[in-house]
């Protein structure tokens, strides 16, 4: 059991509006994209208008030639170094500054051009002229590991990029002993981050010191730096990464892209400061995307609805590169099997190259495409065993040390008092259904933060700064981002809280890689935990000293315990005595030699499993109906019963579920990346199918709170869990409804209508 | 991949007579009539149209009206903005629809700029106000330095992005009739997303004779179903001098939804807008028909 408890704080579980709120809303705040620089050249990139083809000749002399061009690169000028995020293995470090011998995808930039206007360096891109030999392209996974498929990377025979296997208990004794099994073929459908801010970076270069400045929209300012140490051959501490204020990444910006080595490259090359900004058309085309899986899942059930058994197989269509997409293929494996207890189970992935933009960690990566198959498959199972939706995840529902064996194990759990408030609250919220309605659950458990090293950092994976001065600021340093979920408040509250000090005492210094300790960055939803835990060690450190000085002044029996709060310092027994917390700060600093008080806090998980130390959990419920002859369907009302533990900002967690509810609602009506041979058809706003705020239903949350002994305060993940449950909730109220079966998660009116005929002639059939 | 306007020579017009002035002097010339800008603008950051000369009809004040009577019906003016029709009490009286029609068009940003003679001068053939001026009726005046001519809304879009227009020419006005007694309008739209464009759009006008047994007159206008929107006149004369029946719905239905010629795309097959073509005319036509026999 955990030794401490959920407690009244000052700060942390008070709703806090974002610190960043004011700056965002009147427009103040910075962005990359808002920058420039004295001097500043705009950077644009040539690209390969074939998804496979032999680079034969590049000439840029007619875009040299153009007035105002003051550099064009190609392959040959850049120093070679291949990048990305798994560093670990370097042979999937294979992205290339701009493509030397051959391109892998329609977009793949060959040349890069800075010119002292935009304008003028689109030009000079057209004036490009490059010789491609057309290459046989391969788009299909199930294509692309055949014997005879064209080969997108040499040393990958059969374009496997990477496989995983992961397996626990007898599964074919487990299907054996199982009354009831059933196979199930899914095909995911990719789709796209979508962030407002489209990358973007500026860089600049001082030839002096030989040491480069980026600026960046970046999820992980560190990531970015050691990739473009590796792009660029050049020492981690002569590159310098900020990251402003960014336009959201939903898991899009963990890897070092194009835009920033080639901005990198041409201020190397100018000396001048150069920005590249992609358009909304390359941020489509050329930018990573949520993987497209082909997927096959058998479950055996007894007849009661306990699971015993299941086995996953799935090819994914991972593109040109790799990205974060090994992980996803691990995070797939994994994730399908929670919040369930599955005895045996068995899981076979295989990641493919392809001749496609490539695929990485969207928001809920790992979890979303395959929860999609598997809660779609028991909710399939539990009609035909006759058991009710809400009792089968009850009865299969993890608990309070449930340990996968090997895998992973959640400490704190919330998920059978979340079912148990579902059950009550849903039959009083929709009492009765109209004809054309219907309700869909699935349940869902996300990490908070993982424990992968890929980026093969000797690290803390989180540490922080924090440094007391004479006034009684408190200075916080740490490289962890906030890229508009909400870190900076969560960030300022936790330090605040632990020292015993108001928000407004606290001034943020995050992302900037040259005055801060690491921190891995955002994804994962593992900045409360993993940041958390690192400021509250940081913030403990100095408040511990500030005690030590305030036993000093005070005098008191050493029997008395001091405790910080409130901007006082005082005996936890008798309040009335104590110190204010700003004298207090005067003399200890006096007392240091005149030194700040400071603190230095780090994080890193150990003995925590394979995954995360920690899980979000609970339960989703989606009332939908469908127009039986159109085949629309309409989310009506969803119902959230949610366990993130300890909530640090309700004002935050609920932005984050509604946020993730809004792209998973988004995957399970009208989001895709339809493609045809690797061309990207619909990279537009227009074309490409974002719900707006009339199109969202209204969402209830209710919240069940745990303490999570890993995190700060109890605190665990609230970002990213409540994205995965939203489309097979919505399928499966369409399911209730008409019989109407998916193997895709996009619920498109044709898709529904042909589902909903499907099911009319089986049961006709019958 | 470009998102920058390549350069135009601009002039703007601060009546009508002067756009018809500009238009004469730069008749033979690569221009375009920028009013609301919203479908323009795009297609410009796109790339898709580089015109050497913008005309500015913004300032023409005197374009900017909604005029109804009873004899001459309701007249709008070139530069009345989709917001303005949707606001406008008496287009709420006697067009009813014309408003349930206007708020699911784009975003309230969009209908703030956008101008409704904008919108059928673009012939996009899923944008919205097509339809229902079809099923209304409604003419389309187009002037000239040398004159006026008046358009019907069916023949106004000849193809895909192609209206009537011709060069030197401006839309000053659409007219709308009168409704006469007895008469329903109903228009809906199908769009997986609420104000996006149509996926397949149907208008129904439908009359009824003074005893209200009878259909006198039905007008019928699809929208998203084919290069130019389309009048759907077989399924029209199915309803016609017909005491208004399920049964006859549903024929007339089938009719409408033979009569398009969508093409597939990545929202729907061109079979499936089709068929949702014909389930919307009947529901239209069975609301139009409600709205007649209270009328």
């Amino acid at each position: 059991m955990a030794k401490e408890k959920l407690k009244e704080y000052a700060i942390i579980g008070k709703p806090t509006p974002n610190v960043d709120g004011p700056a965002k809303v009147t427009g103040e705040a910075q962005y990359t994209i808002d920058m420039t620089l004295p001097n500043m050249l705009y950077g644009k990139l040539a690209r390969s208008p074939y998804p496979h083809a032999k680079i034969i000749s590049i000439d840029t002399s007619a875009a040299e030639a153009l007035p105002g061009v003051k550099a064009v690169i190609t392959g040959k000028d850049t120093p070679g170094g291949k990048y990305g995020l798994w560093r670990r293995f370097r042979e999937l470090s294979d992205q290339e500054c701009l493509a030397t011998d051959k391109v892998r995808f329609i977009g793949d930039p060959v040349a890069a051009v800075a010119a002292v206007t935009e304008e003028i360096a689109i030009q000079a891109v057209e004036l490009i002229e490059v010789e491609y030999e057309p290459l046989p392209a391969v788009f299909d996974p199930d294509d692309a590991i055949e014997d005879d498929a064209p080969m997108v990377h040499e040393d990958f025979p059969s374009n496997i990029n990477a496989t995983r296997h992961i397996e626990w208990g007898d599964v074919d004794k487990g299907f054996a002993e199982a009354d009831y099994v059933r196979e199930d073929d899914y095909v995911t459908q990719p789709i796209h981050p979508a962030a407002l801010e489209v990358h973007n970076s500026l860089a600049s270069y001082d030839k002096g010191t030989g040491r480069l400045t980026v600026w960046s929209s970046t999820q992980s300012p560190y990531f970015l730096q050691l990739g473009l140490s590796d792009a660029l051959k050049m020492r981690e501490g002569d590159i310098r990464v900020i990251k402003p204020h960014v336009g959201s990444g939903f898991g899009g910006k963990n890897s070092t892209m194009p835009d920033s080595v080639n901005a990198a490259l041409l201020s190397i090359k100018t000396g001048r400061p150069v920005k590249i900004v992609y358009n909304r058309d390359e941020e489509f085309q050329t930018t990573e995307h949520r993987t497209a899986q082909h997927m096959r899942i058998k479950l055996g059930l007894k007849k009661d609805g306990q699971i015993v058994a299941m086995e996953v197989k799935t090819i994914v269509n991972g593109g040109a590169f790799t990205g974060l997409g090994a992980t996803d293929l691990y995070l797939t494996g994994t994730f399908i099997t929670m919040p369930y207890k599955i005895p045996n189970y068995r899981y076979d992935g295989v990641r493919t190259y392809t001749n496609t933009v490539w695929g990485t960690s969207i928001r809920g990566f790992g979890s979303v495409p395959g929860k999609f198959c598997a809660e779609t498959q028991l909710e399939r199972a539990a009609k035909d065993l006759g058991v009710d939706p809400l009792q089968i995840r009850k009865m299969n529902a993890v608990y309070p040390g449930y340990e996968a064996p090997g895998q992973y194990t959640f400490e704190s759990c919330g998920l059978l008092p979340c079912i148990e408030k579902m059950e009550t609250r849903v039959k009083e919220k929709w009492p009765k259904l109209e004809e054309d309605e219907g309700i869909g659950f699935a349940a869902f458990a996300y990490m908070s933060g993982g424990i992968f090293n890929w980026i093969d950092t000797p690290y803390a994976f989180s540490s922080a700064h924090v440094k007391v001065n004479i006034d009684g600021m408190v200075d916080l340093y740490t490289q962890a981002s906030d890229i508009g979920q909400g870190h900076n408040t969560v960030a300022a509250m936790i330090c605040a809280e632990e020292l015993g000090v108001g928000i407004e005492d606290i001034r943020l210094h995050l992302g900037d890689t040259a005055h801060t300790y690491t921190d891995l960055g955002a994804w994962g939803s593992r900045e409360v935990l993993m940041n958390g835990n690192a400021i509250k060690d940081a913030a403990a450190q100095v408040k511990n000293k500030l005690i030590e000085v305030a036993r000093l002044k005070l005098g008191e029996n050493i029997a008395y315990d001091l405790v910080s709060k409130n901007k006082r310092v005082y005996l936890e027994l008798r309040p009335e005595r104590g110190i204010s917390y700003y004298d207090l700060v005067q003399d200890a600093i006096r007392a240091n030699d005149g030194v700040p008080i400071t603190g230095v806090g780090h994080y890193t998980p150990h003995n925590k499993g394979m995954i995360s130390p920690a899980y979000g959990t609970g339960i989703m419920a989606v009332k939908a109906k469908t127009d039986k002859e159109t085949g629309a369907v309409v989310c009506q009302d969803i119902l959230v019963v949610h366990d993130c533990g300890q909530v640090i900002n309700p004002l935050g967690v609920r932005g984050q579920v509604e946020g993730s509810i809004h792209m998973g609602l988004g995957y399970a009506l009208c989001e895709e990346m339809p493609m045809d041979e690797g061309n990207v058809l619909n990279p537009s706003f227009v074309d490409y199918k974002i719900l707006r705020t009339r199109d969202m239903p209204e969402i209830e949350f209710i919240e069940v709170p745990t303490y999570e002994p890993n995190g700060p305060f109890g605190a665990k993940e609230a970002a990213e869990a409540t994205i995965a449950p939203t489309a097979p909730a919505l399928a499966n109220a369409v399911f209730q409804n008409t019989g109407a079966e998916f193997v895709a998660p996009v619920l498109k009116p044709e898709t529904v209508l042909k589902a909903i005929r499907a099911a009319a002639a089986k049961k006709q059939g019958k | 991949m470009k998102t920058i306007t390549a350069d135009f020579e601009y002039f703007s017009a601060a009546t009508a007579g002067e756009a018809l002035d500009l238009l004469a002097q730069h008749k033979d010339d690569d221009y375009r009539i920028i009013a609301g800008g919203q479908s323009l603008n795009t297609f410009m950051k796109h790339g898709l149209l580089k015109p050497e000369i913008i005309i500015d009809i913004k300032g023409a004040s005197d374009l900017d009206y909604i005029k109804y009577d009873d004899k001459e019906g309701l007249k709008i003016g070139a530069l009345t903005t989709h917001r303005k029709l949707e606001q406008s009490p008496v287009v709420a009286e006697k067009y009813a629809a014309l408003v349930d029609m206007e708020v699911n068009v784009a975003s309230v940003e969009t209908r703030n700029w956008g101008t409704v003679v904008g919108d059928i001068v673009n012939a996009d053939p899923a944008a919205d106000p097509a339809p229902p001026l079809i099923a209304l009726d409604a003419s389309v005046v187009v002037a000239s330095k040398e004159g006026t001519r008046s358009v019907p809304a069916e023949e106004f879009a000849v193809d895909l992005y192609t209206s009537a227009v011709e060069p030197g020419e401006l839309v000053t006005e659409i007219q709308i009739p009168a409704l006469p007694a007895n008469t329903g309008f109903y228009f809906t739209k199908y769009s997986q997303l609420h104000g996006d464009y149509a996926l397949a759009s149907a208008a129904v006008l439908l009359t009824l004779d003074a005893k209200k047994e009878k259909c006198v007159n039905a007008r019928i206008g699809l929208g998203g179903v084919g290069a130019t929107p389309i009048r759907a006149t077989a399924a029209e004369d199915i309803l016609k001098g017909k005491k208004i029946t399920d049964e006859l719905l549903a024929e007339a239905a089938q009719a409408a939804s033979e009569a398009t010629e969508p093409i597939s795309g990545i929202e729907a097959s061109a079979e499936y807008k089709k068929e949702l073509a014909g389930t919307l005319v009947k529901r239209v036509a069975k609301e139009a028909l409600a709205r007649a026999q209270k009328a």
